[in-house]
């Protein structure tokens, strides 16, 4: 039995913003009514406003706490009539978590607790922190289903397989370089524009960018996007730190469990039988310095985040070994097993490009000098798909299929044979017309965007290694089986 | 055991894949058609505006139905020639314990679904190949890229008979 925990803090963001349209429209009345106050005073109206909304929300969010018991949850809410309410475990018919957009910047979630009565909200926690709402809906559905009465609370003394200390923590966060607060900005204009409180049409119009571009000098220019990037890194870390501050990664009886979070402490374990591929990450630099991330892939996660699960987020590889030999995953093999990629496998990637550049190229000299920066842009695309192809092998162990591949950021990933949800062959006309072929093994909880495809392999050996993984998968199966 | 003859198709090797059914190849004539039916209308409604005085283009010295004519050739060339070969490029077998689809005409593929990994079955009928008496057996799978693989170009009592066929052996892997 936990500890009675309040809603996440950036709960209290959602909360402001909800009832900032009414304090504003409440302003813009007061404004129509005393026009001639000036506008410090509509202004100051505005702040207070915007100041008691808020104070609303906070008290709401203080005096809302929700306790997560052995078989129940209780939820305690109300400024001046205080409410309780019980919701036993084998009461509850559904347990949903929702994203809104905000609560996806903010990495939170809703968790509806749903009983099957007739009240609209039985059980709303909005918002608490993701990886909270997953740990709650696994508790309630492992208490639900009856699976035992062993202790979800972490016993106090599980193996330490890694952690990061606070020096490493900001060192990693400078590997965070993000610029959602750009993203963040703009959405919060559109949310005022949609309200008529801004009109960004007028802000942003071309007579005003190109005035603006004549004034502004190159030194100016420049000192600005130094200001851009030197706010990206100052986000990046502020994320790393709110994420990861106090990272443990322990061995649990069933999987590894990992702590992590700075205002909101979250709490996953990642259950070893659920666990259907792994890899390993590293971007141009990080890689470089020598560091890397590892995460697995389970089952039965949010489709949109594909399932990831970050075992340590920026570990020496002799760290990650550990970590994987206790998932029994095998680690990578030497570099020389992995198989490289045949050359037509270039021509296939880079063609279309350097096609599109020549004709560029052609257009630029013959007809429109401006075509140069668009055959310019082909060419760099040419080149990225060099690199795409230099980096992408792959090898076939007794233990697993081994794909690795990416330009900037680097993945190798880890595919036992018997996680093959199917084994798939693609061959688009210009791979048959060179003979080659695209073998992609289907897991559960990949992602949709960034698969472990083994792109443009020789078609015969294509065909070889499908069959093989085939007979791979069976084999894997029924060792796991004689294992268990 | 089918040969396929055609070049293209043994890119990826046919081994012994069943064709579809028949119906299937007027099924993908049905779909063909369909396809260039929006640009009939298109050209139609262009060599209209030619020959007319008002539109977009007056003036125009083109011969009355030159651009439906060739569009018409077009479609009937496509509605002749492509649905024999995507036919023909589609092809299935049943394995032990897993099925193997071949499909796909401008992109080729193969797939092999373990009977173990199906998680549920449908069967689905549009209104054209009902007409024809098929069915498409749609596997689906807890994978992502193909998390629902289908069969087509199946008679609708053979879908029924392979759908109850690999739901035994799912079964069988629950014992």
């Amino acid at each position: 039995v936990s500890e009675a925990r309040r809603l996440h803090p950036a709960s209290l963001i959602g909360r402001s913003l909800k009832v900032l349209p009414q304090t504003l429209a409440g302003g813009a009345g007061y404004a129509a009514v005393i026009a001639r106050e000036g506008f410090g005073r509509i202004l100051l109206f505005a702040l207070i406003a915007a100041g008691i909304g808020f104070a609303v929300a906070l008290l709401g969010w203080w005096r809302f706490r929700y306790t997560v018991g052995a078989n129940e949850i209780l939820i305690e809410r109300g400024l001046v009539h205080r409410q309780r309410r019980v919701i036993p475990f084998d009461r509850v018919q559904d347990i949903s978590i929702e994203r809104p957009l905000l609560a996806r910047l903010l990495g939170t979630a809703r968790v509806k607790v749903e009983t099957g009565g007739s009240g609209a909200d039985e059980g709303t926690l909005d918002m608490i922190g993701l990886a909270d709402a997953h740990a709650l809906r696994d508790h309630i559905r492992h208490r639900h289903s009856g699976a035992g009465s062993a202790a979800v609370e972490a016993p106090p003394e599980e193996p330490l397989l890694f952690a990061m200390d606070l020096p490493r923590l900001l060192f990693s966060g400078l590997f965070g370089f993000s610029l959602i607060f750009l993203a963040a900005i703009f959405a919060l204009l559109q949310y005022l524009d949609q309200f008529a409180i801004v009109d960004l049409s007028s802000w942003f119009t071309p007579e005003r960018a190109e005035r603006a571009g004549a004034l502004v000098s190159i030194p100016a220019r420049l000192g600005f996007a130094g200001l851009l990037v030197l706010l990206g890194l100052l986000a990046g870390m502020a994320r790393t730190v709110a994420r990861d501050f106090g990272f443990r990664l322990t061995l649990a009886r069933n999987g590894l469990r990992r702590r992590r979070g700075l205002f909101t402490l979250t709490e996953a374990v990642i259950p070893v039988r659920r666990i259907q591929a792994a890899w390993i990450e590293g971007g141009l630099i990080m890689r470089r310095l020598g560091w890397h991330a590892l995460s697995f892939q389970t089952l039965g996660t949010d489709q949109r985040q594909g399932g990831a699960q970050v075992a340590a987020p920026f570990a020496r590889l002799a760290e990650i070994a550990p970590i994987v030999a206790a998932t029994a995953f095998p680690m990578s093999p030497p570099r020389e097993s992995f198989r490289t990629m045949p050359r037509r496998g270039l021509l296939r990637r880079a063609f279309p490009w350097l096609l599109l550049g020549l004709i560029g190229s052609v257009a630029a000299l013959a007809v429109e000098p401006r075509a140069g920066a668009v055959s310019a842009l082909m060419y760099l695309f040419g080149l990225v798909a060099l690199l795409r192809w230099r980096s992408h092998r792959w090898a076939l162990t007794a233990e697993a299929l081994f794909v690795s591949g990416g330009f900037l950021n680097r993945r190798l990933w880890v595919i036992p044979f018997d996680m093959a949800q199917s084994i798939s062959l693609a061959q688009g006309p210009l791979q048959r017309r060179l003979g080659l072929s695209s073998l992609l093994v289907d897991t559960a909880g990949a992602s949709l965007f960034r698969a472990p495809e083994i792109v443009d392999l020789d078609e015969k050996d294509a065909n070889v290694l499908h069959r093989q993984l085939l007979e791979l998968f069976y084999s894997a199966r029924i060792e796991r089986r004689l294992a268990a | 055991v089918e040969e396929t003859g055609s070049a293209q198709t043994q890119a990826l090797p046919a081994a012994d894949y069943r064709p579809l059914q028949p119906g299937q190849l007027s099924v993908f004539r049905v779909r063909t058609a369909l396809f260039f039916l929006p640009l009939a209308l298109l050209t139609a409604q262009f060599d209209y505006w030619a020959s007319h005085e008002v539109g977009p283009l007056r003036g125009t010295e083109l011969p009355f139905g030159i651009m439906s004519g060739a569009a018409f050739l077009l479609a009937l060339a496509a509605c002749l020639f492509l649905p024999p070969r995507r036919y023909r490029a589609w092809g299935y077998r049943e394995g032990e314990d897993e099925l193997h689809i071949r499909h796909g005409l401008m992109f080729r593929g193969r797939i092999v679904v373990p009977f173990v990994r199906v998680q549920h079955l449908d069967i689905a009928q549009g209104p054209v190949e009902r007409r024809f008496g098929l069915a498409r057996l749609i596997l689906h799978t807890a994978g992502t890229r193909s998390a629902a693989i289908p069969l087509p170009g199946l008679a609708h009592k053979d879908a029924e008979e392979l759908r109850d066929r690999i739901r035994a052996q799912m079964r069988k892997d629950l014992l």
